[in-house]
């Protein structure tokens, strides 16, 4: 067993996210002094803050092994209405609430075309992506919305130092993370993302279990579309398009596997959000060609995922060996 | 058993079947809703409004029956809408008057067909051999490999001409795209050269068994990888045609090209009977897809419904689309096993 | 053999136990049918289980235990009859009401998840909380799992992930998660496959107090010498029907035998020819070049020194109980999996490359579990027939398919392996009969005309006509000069067909039977563990 090192080849595969986060880090910290002080990166996770709400509801739905392509029109639908509603005068809070409504709502409707129905979630989430782009189109009537002071005020506001937006991300991704590895709910997500069959054998709701997963996501959706709203200030015809992928590629960058089962929110998914922002605003203030954005950031993206496939393929490796090849004798003793 | 016992179970299974295989259905669907707009729209039935509708679809069909192979293989190419504007900005830089690598040489226009050709092959092969040989799964390496297309293609074009879009193409090459007469045959063509490949051929039947069964598969012989990387590298290759066409119809190379027609391009697979759940998918089915969302967005425009409905309808249509595909699915194997009861 | 014996089951069906009250039976099956596909499973099987008392219910592959099992676990529903639970008219839909009428069920496969640590594949279906919160009370959960864990003997911290535990381990888990589970009624479905003989002694211990507690236990085995130790009844199922029922001290393991295979012993395998002198190694130079030659093939953790050789027209048996290496072996030899060490030589030349190589070099492969790895469920039969072949059927520039020869090819391989005629050749193989699927995978590899066939588990799952086609099918292409090799759990068949058998146990050979030292008993003792060799050896 000499020629067998996967045990730390492992390990260091499953650190991948965290030490890629530490590299980007260190690298734009030797490029500017500013990078690492405790202002910009208190700024870094206001910025990161949208993203890793909407990426921590996308996590419970990738680890049923599932997928929700409608989260950044469901985040549009919501901001479009809250948009007109606070452009009538309705109060920060109220609108807030709708959007979270709205979230929710979205969420059930997939819930019901993924378990009801029994579409697969791919194609289900597409269909309502449409639509929610066209209602939200509707509903801002395909203009751009600038919406009150005092949302743009929830962005900037601290509370001990800590923006808003991070207290709300903090709280939001360690209660995730608490429920997936603390409750009976979050436990059986594994299971059912691990094998769906045996999971349905082993006697729980597996139904009632994937429908909670989208109504979350969608929850997490609407949560985040506030943040995002917060700091954006409007809401344009383009608000909310391809946040699914990015999403997405946060809860993949930090480690969560797209086949279901395998996963984590805390450090996981927020150390891949934490990276994608990183990187961005590392570029920008490195002043990098703006035009390379795109091209190193999907060439982090694709290490990442690499990577992830070895470790992957490493497991595989691992669970083929099955055979207890013991000394004769040794259970005897 | 008897032979009319036999006779009887095959007549049971036969009956929802002929309704449940792709093509009949959407021939049904698409005459109905051409009848439909026929009736309801005199602007709808007028030669001009009708080949408007068959040109403009000819890019969304290259790029779904692209993606129709990688659907099939149980994958899926989201980065076909990108590589047209990648292929259609490496054009621009070999063929512009302005700033191209061979400007008013002759051999331009034959050169810049090769090299976006070539490019859009190259990068759907890299994504197949990130696929197969790399097993990383089809939905990040295709999102990856569309970030960095998208990318690339802006960064080319800003570091070679310091604007978002190249211009002055020569004159032999924007005919390609003038009044349908050459991409039309053109387009339909290649789909039904991919439609042969994909049903008649070793590589396509192979593309089937992998995508019920990769596994069963491998271990029957079939060359697993070097299937894979066909599928993709045949994507990136109609998506190359589709951004010839579109490069050639809009007279400008520019890597915005292509861009929103994603949804449209998995939606026409999805509502044409194409399973992303792969083995199950066909070129022409796909095209009645293609044709149907061409249909429904002219008619609905005709209809003076606005953007963000059609979008709606849309939605409507692929939920609907999948809907069917369940139920058929459900008959065919009741209807089936009522057969194999009888078997017994 | 056994037409002494009634085939209704009531007379011979054991009355209540005199000491323990009263005459219900914890678990009564009333005329119990179930079809697969249309195939028969079950037949108005009627069937009692009592309290404090342990059913053993025994029959070849295919007799319908299993599904029996999964009517009372509430996995499949009965087509017609009835069940009683204590007496009580009883009907699950879903496992989740047989857990909570109190059934517990250990599958021979194994429904535990990899990426959760033993502690909570221990109480995925109830979880302790701690009072009025929604949390998980770790300690709680903690300490339950040890207990049961201990009970079942096994020293393990809770929280060691599952992934790190050996497929006997996993037994164990799989066994004590039942009985964390407050059960009245426990099935265990071929429980010590995986097992140590301490292991499996502890089991034994445990089960008998379990009954000694009120438990009624059903318990399901090949290994007739456990079952007619553990068991106070015996039930002997065939082809869906219960042809004898009664106390265990009644039967004795050859009776057990010839109910179990009842009449058609005869003819379900195929007649061989002449005792193949080729048996004999002192004459190398008659056996011609051998079919296959492993030499010292060891890959780490899955097989180790495998040195064995097949020759031409050889029906070789490999027998072994699960997770002893076999199927992995196979893999190896097909290429699917790499070896670490080792040579394997087919027809005089190295053996290299993945699968496709293999195929090219005439190898073929029928995998154990042909849903997964050896149909594409939902393409046509002809796709399925075709895989391995087509390229045979192409016209060569453009590679396009010849239909009509593809046609005429499926007509003429449907006619030798007797595909049923209303299995049509669109069809999808899904709704195929488990015989005919396996018909149909047959069918893909004889278009090869392959030099050496590996069967893994070839009759898993078929009926018994199906069965004696695929042994005649396979009887053929032996005698037309191919090498097979025919990986089995089960013992009747690889007597019933082959010349020479190896058996393996954990990773190693562990014997080789020439066919006039063909013996149940031998065969047996050389697939348990070594530790339960030893302790065998030590007891007698």
């Amino acid at each position: 067993m000499t020629r067998d090192p996967s045990p730390i080849v492992l390990r260091l595969l499953n650190l991948t996210p965290v030490l890629l986060l530490g590299v980007v880090l260190l690298l734009f910290g030797l490029q500017s002094n500013r990078f690492l002080s405790g202002e910009h990166l208190s700024g870094l996770l206001a910025q990161a803050a949208p993203l890793l709400v909407v990426a921590t509801g996308m996590t419970f739905v990738l680890l049923t092994g599932g997928v929700d392509l409608s989260v950044g029109a469901v985040m549009f639908v919501g901001a479009a209405l809250a948009g007109r509603l606070a452009l009538d005068g309705h109060s920060l809070a109220f609108c807030a609430a709708v959007m979270l409504g709205v979230g929710l709502a979205g969420g059930l409707v997939n819930a019901l075309l993924v378990t009801r129905l029994r579409l697969v979630a791919f194609v289900a989430t597409l269909a309502t992506l449409y639509i929610g782009r066209g209602l939200g189109r509707w509903i801002s009537e395909t203009r751009a919305l600038n919406l009150p002071d005092d949302f743009n005020a929830l962005a900037s506001t601290t509370w001990l130092h800590v923006p808003v937006p991070v207290w709300i991300a903090g709280t939001i991704t360690v209660a995730a993370q608490a429920v997936l590895s603390g409750t009976p709910f979050g436990r059986r997500l594994y299971a059912v993302g691990a094998d769906r069959e045996a999971a349905r054998k082993a006697g729980f709701d597996t139904g009632r279990l994937l429908a909670a997963v989208y109504v979350i996501c969608g929850g997490c959706a609407g949560l985040g579309g506030v943040l995002a709203l917060a700091q954006l200030g409007a809401v344009s015809p383009r608000f909310g398009e391809l946040y699914e992928f990015d999403a997405i590629t946060a809860a993949v960058l930090g480690g969560t596997s797209l086949f279901g089962g395998r996963g984590r929110v805390l450090p996981g998914t927020v150390v891949g959000a934490v990276l994608l922002k990183t990187i961005f605003s590392g570029l920008v203030m490195a002043h990098a060609n703006p035009y390379a954005y795109a091209l190193i950031t999907s060439a982090i993206i694709f290490v990442a995922v690499l990577l992830d496939s070895l470790r992957h393929r490493v497991l595989r490796g691992l669970a083929r060996r099955v055979i207890r090849l013991e000394p004769a004798g040794q259970r005897d003793a | 058993m008897t032979s009319d016992e036999s006779w009887i179970a095959r007549a049971k299974h036969r009956g929802p079947r002929t309704l449940a295989d792709g093509s009949a259905f959407m021939l049904a669907v698409n005459v109905a809703a051409f009848a439909a707009f026929a009736i309801a729209l005199p602007d709808f039935r007028s030669p001009a409004n009708l080949a408007t509708v068959l040109v403009s679809s000819l890019p969304l069909l290259l790029l779904a029956t692209g993606q129709t192979f990688v659907l099939v293989s149980a994958g899926i190419d989201l980065s076909s809408p990108a590589l047209v504007g990648l292929v259609s900005v490496c054009g621009g830089l070999v063929m512009s008057a302005d700033v191209g690598w061979l400007a008013n040489h002759p051999a331009a226009v034959p050169v810049g067909l090769l090299a976006m050709l070539a490019t859009g092959t190259a990068a759907g092969a890299a994504n197949g051999f990130c696929v197969a040989r790399l097993q990383m799964p089809p939905f990040m390496v295709t999102l990856t490999t569309a970030m960095f297309a998208g990318g690339l293609a802006v960064w080319l074009v800003h570091a070679v001409a310091q604007t978002e879009t190249l211009f002055n193409l020569p004159e032999v090459f924007l005919a390609l795209g003038r009044h349908g007469w050459v991409d039309g045959p053109l387009a339909v063509g290649a789909a039904f050269v991919a439609h042969v490949i994909l049903a008649r051929s070793l590589v396509g039947r192979w593309l089937h068994a992998l995508g019920y069964n990769a596994r069963a598969a491998y271990l029957s012989g079939v060359p697993t990888s070097r299937v894979i990387v066909c599928a993709y590298a045949l994507s990136g290759l109609f998506a190359a045609l589709a951004a010839v066409l579109l490069t050639a119809r809009l007279e400008t190379a520019s890597p915005s090209h292509g861009r929103p027609l994603l949804l449209d391009v998995i939606g026409a697979a999805v509502i044409g009977g194409t399973s992303l759940a792969g083995g199950r998918g066909s070129v022409l089915w796909t095209a009645w897809g293609v044709l149907f969302l061409a249909m429904l967005g002219n008619g609905l425009t005709l209809l003076n419904l606005s953007d963000f409905v059609i979008t709606i309808i849309k939605g409507l249509v692929i939920l609907t689309a999948a809907l069917l595909d369940q139920w058929r699915r459900h008959w065919r194997t009741t209807s089936a096993s009522v057969a194999d009861t009888v078997i017994a | 053999m056994s037409t002494d014996l009634p085939r209704s089951p009531s007379p011979a069906a054991p009355s209540a136990p005199d000491a323990r009250g009263p005459a219900v039976p914890a678990v009564s099956w009333e005329s119990v049918s179930r079809s697969f596909s249309g195939v028969p499973v079950l037949r108005r099987v009627t069937l009692q289980a009592y309290a404090g008392r342990v059913l053993a219910l025994v029959g070849e592959n295919g007799a319908g235990k299993s599904t029996l099992m999964n009517i009372l676990g509430g996995h499949v529903p009965a087509e017609s009859g009835a069940l009683r639970l204590g007496g009580l008219p009883y009907a699950p839909r879903t496992p989740h009401d047989a857990r909570a009428a109190g059934i517990a069920f250990v599958h021979q496969e194994l429904n535990l998840f990899a990426n959760l640590t033993v502690a909570e594949n221990l109480h995925l279906h109830d979880f302790p909380r701690r009072a009025g919160l929604p949390w998980i009370d770790r300690a709680a959960m903690r300490a339950r799992a040890a207990a049961l864990l201990g009970q079942v003997g096994l020293h393990l911290a809770p929280d060691t992930p599952l992934d790190r535990l050996s497929t006997g381990e996993r037994q164990l888990v799989e066994i004590a998660r039942a009985l964390g589970t407050a059960a009245r009624v426990l099935i265990l479905d071929e429980p010590t496959t995986s097992l140590s003989t301490r292991e499996r002694e502890r089991l034994f211990t445990l089960l008998a107090t379990l009954r000694d507690r009120g438990l009624a236990l059903v318990y399901i085995s090949h290994d007739l010498e456990d079952v007619l130790r553990l068991a106070d009844d015996v039930a002997v199922l065939r082809d869906g029907e219960v042809v004898a029922h009664g106390r265990a001290a009644d039967f004795t393991g050859h009776r057990l035998v010839s109910l179990m295979i009842g009449r058609q012993v005869t003819q379900l395998y195929p007649a061989r020819r002449d005792p193949p002198e080729r048996a004999s190694a002192d004459r190398p130079d008659e056996l011609g070049v051998p079919r296959l030659e492993v030499r010292g093939v060891s890959e780490p953790g899955i097989v180790r020194d495998i040195t064995f050789t097949l020759h031409r027209g050889e029906l070789l048996g490999l027998f072994g109980l699960m997770g002893a290496g076999r199927s992995e072996l196979a893999r190896i030899l097909f290429g699917v999996y790499s070896a670490a060490s080792g040579a394997i030589r087919m027809d005089g030349r190295p053996l290299a490359g993945g699968p496709r190589a293999r195929v090219r070099r005439g190898m073929a492969f029928v995998t154990d579990d042909r849903r997964h790895d050896g149909l594409c469920l939902d393409a046509s039969v002809t796709d399925n027939i075709m895989l391995a072949t087509l390229a045979a059927c192409c016209r060569t520039p453009a590679r396009l398919v010849h239909a009509e020869r593809v046609r005429a090819t499926v007509r003429r391989i449907r006619e030798a392996v007797r595909l049923s005629r209303a299995a049509e050749e669109r069809q999808a193989v899904r709704t195929l009969s488990g015989g005919n699927q396996q018909k149909v995978v047959l069918a893909r590899w004889l278009l090869a005309k392959p030099q050496v066939l590996i069967l893994d588990e070839p009759t898993r799952g078929v009926d018994v006509g199906a069965r004696a086609e695929i042994y005649r099918l396979v009887r053929d292409l032996a005698d037309s000069g191919a090498g097979i090799l025919v990986i089995s759990s089960e013992i009747e068949e690889l007597i019933g067909l082959c010349d020479r058998i190896l058996v393996m146990r954990q990773g190693e050979l562990s014997g080789e039977l020439a066919r006039d030292a063909f013996d149940r008993a031998r065969l047996l003792a050389a697939a348990l563990p070594a530790t339960a060799a030893a302790a065998t050896g030590a007891h007698s």
